[in-house]
């Protein structure tokens, strides 16, 4: 091969975002029909809801008013705020399907959750003279919670994968390898686990707790408090796996899994990620250019560059290891190809 | 862990992977309570039967290495990282008494080959 025939897999070309016109459906559209239809109920509603409506509750019940005109302006920008960043995102930095995924799992939560307890805080306030007798809403906003997260968990599901994409050049000589015999076989498993995240656990318990108190609905927050708890608990601990497929990491559950073939390896290595300026935080992520990654923890960490312009990196121990076998196991499947 | 077979090599698989949890354990890299991949796992990315894997997890338990649980997989028992200290500890000292000697491995390798005879 010629450096003048340099195809789309090298890692100096960056090829288009694939999927635009899904990333667009997905994170612009839906956000919006839901906002249409929300807009539709609301507006046929107007003559039975109290002028001004009750928008904000507190302790003692309702502490908030506002016009329904103005009130519904306000959740039509934030939502279309979201979805225009989720759709920047996905659009420009989408090469990666977790980047899709990602941005319209937020993008269809954001926009249901926004629209359910707009809805939702409505509905009970028809019919009432004076908007100061409007019941608290924690039901609303547990079931609106609840519902965008089945719908963001369906966005995220529906975004197509990338397409196959082989890569061509042979791993860089100068990538960290492993002496592995030519009828070997060989597999590095390792756990990846949360740092200092950890205390994200103590400190959602302690506001929980403080919600509560100055709340009086223990319920709601009890009900939010383990929901976020349960999947903090998911997404922990992670599985780290090295074998004569390519690269695997998957939590808990085993969904998501985020799989790397050996043929769309370019090159592993170890580098060092700091969770909050590359990536925004801890967790499954996208940072700078569209580089994936599940951030767990500062410090050392496994990097995969891939075909298709995406880079991805998981915060794992001795990821020396891994990265040496993923070359030496990528170099052989691209020989015997 | 990193686990490496070679079915060309005379030993059989099993040992083969026993060996490696076993050095792995003398080396402190696997200590109390680490939980090794499932048996089902392991085959599947090392394509071996799962009886092979079964067979080295089995022996290493009966070795006192390991405890087997339903579910929950092999983990490395505390007593393994005990009865293994004295000979990390062995081999650090032997490794430290040759280097100030200042011979070469391969003089100190041959020597404990000719002890264990």
């Amino acid at each position: 091969m010629t450096a003048s025939t340099r195809p789309t897999s090298s890692r100096t070309s960056r090829p288009l975002v694939p999927h635009r016109a899904t990333t667009t459906l997905v994170t612009l559209g839906f956000p919006v029909v839901v906002l249409l239809v929300a807009i539709a109920i609301a507006l046929s509603w107007r003559d039975v809801l109290p002028d001004p409506i009750a928008v904000h509750w507190g302790s003692d019940g309702v502490n908030g008013y506002g016009d329904l005109g103005s009130h519904l302006a306000a959740m039509v920008g934030i939502t279309l705020a979201m979805s225009g960043f989720m759709w920047a995102v996905g659009f420009f930095s989408g090469r990666d399907a977790l980047t899709r995924r990602l941005a319209g799992g937020v993008a269809a939560w954001f926009g249901v959750f926004m629209a359910g307890v707009f809805v939702g805080s409505l509905g009970p306030q028809r019919g009432l003279a004076d908007a100061a007798q409007a019941e608290p809403v924690g039901a609303v906003l547990v079931a609106s919670i609840l519902i965008a997260c089945l719908a963001g968990g369906l966005a995220a599901w529906l975004m197509p994968a990338d397409p196959a994409e082989a890569a061509t050049d042979p791993i860089p000589a100068d990538a960290p390898r492993m002496p592995l015999a030519a009828s070997g076989q060989a597999v590095w498993i390792r756990d990846a686990t949360v740092g200092g995240a950890r205390w994200f656990l103590v400190v959602l318990a302690l506001a929980m707790a403080a919600m509560i108190v100055i709340s009086r609905q223990w319920e709601v927050f009890a009900i939010l408090g383990l929901v976020f708890s349960l999947v903090f608990v998911l997404l922990a601990r992670w599985t780290v796996t090295v074998d004569r497929t390519g690269l695997t990491v998957r939590p808990l559950t085993g969904r998501p899994r985020i799989h790397v073939p050996l043929a769309e390896v370019l090159e592993a290595e170890v580098v060092s990620v700091r969770p909050v300026a590359e990536f925004g935080g801890w967790g499954i992520r996208t940072g700078a250019a569209g580089r994936t990654g599940v951030v767990l923890r500062s410090g050392p960490a496994l990097q995969v560059v891939r075909t298709g312009g995406r880079t991805f990196v998981v915060t794992v121990d001795d990821a020396e290891t891994g990265a040496a076998l993923l070359n030496t196991l990528a170099a052989r499947a691209r020989r015997t190809d | 862990m990193l686990f490496t077979i070679d079915a060309s090599a005379p030993e059989p698989l099993f040992e083969q992977l026993a060996v490696q949890v076993r050095s792995a354990v003398a080396r402190g890299e696997l200590t109390a309570g680490t939980r090794l991949p499932s048996a089902r796992e392991l085959a599947a990315s090392l394509t071996v039967n799962l009886h092979t894997v079964l067979r080295a997890y089995q022996d290493l338990r009966d070795e006192g290495l390991l405890e087997l649980r339903r579910g929950r997989g092999a983990v490395v028992t505390a007593r393994a990282e005990q009865d293994y200290l004295p000979l990390r500890e062995a081999i650090d000292h032997l490794v430290s008494v040759s280097r100030r000697l200042g011979l070469a491995p391969v003089t100190t390798t041959a020597l404990i080959k000719e002890a264990l005879r």
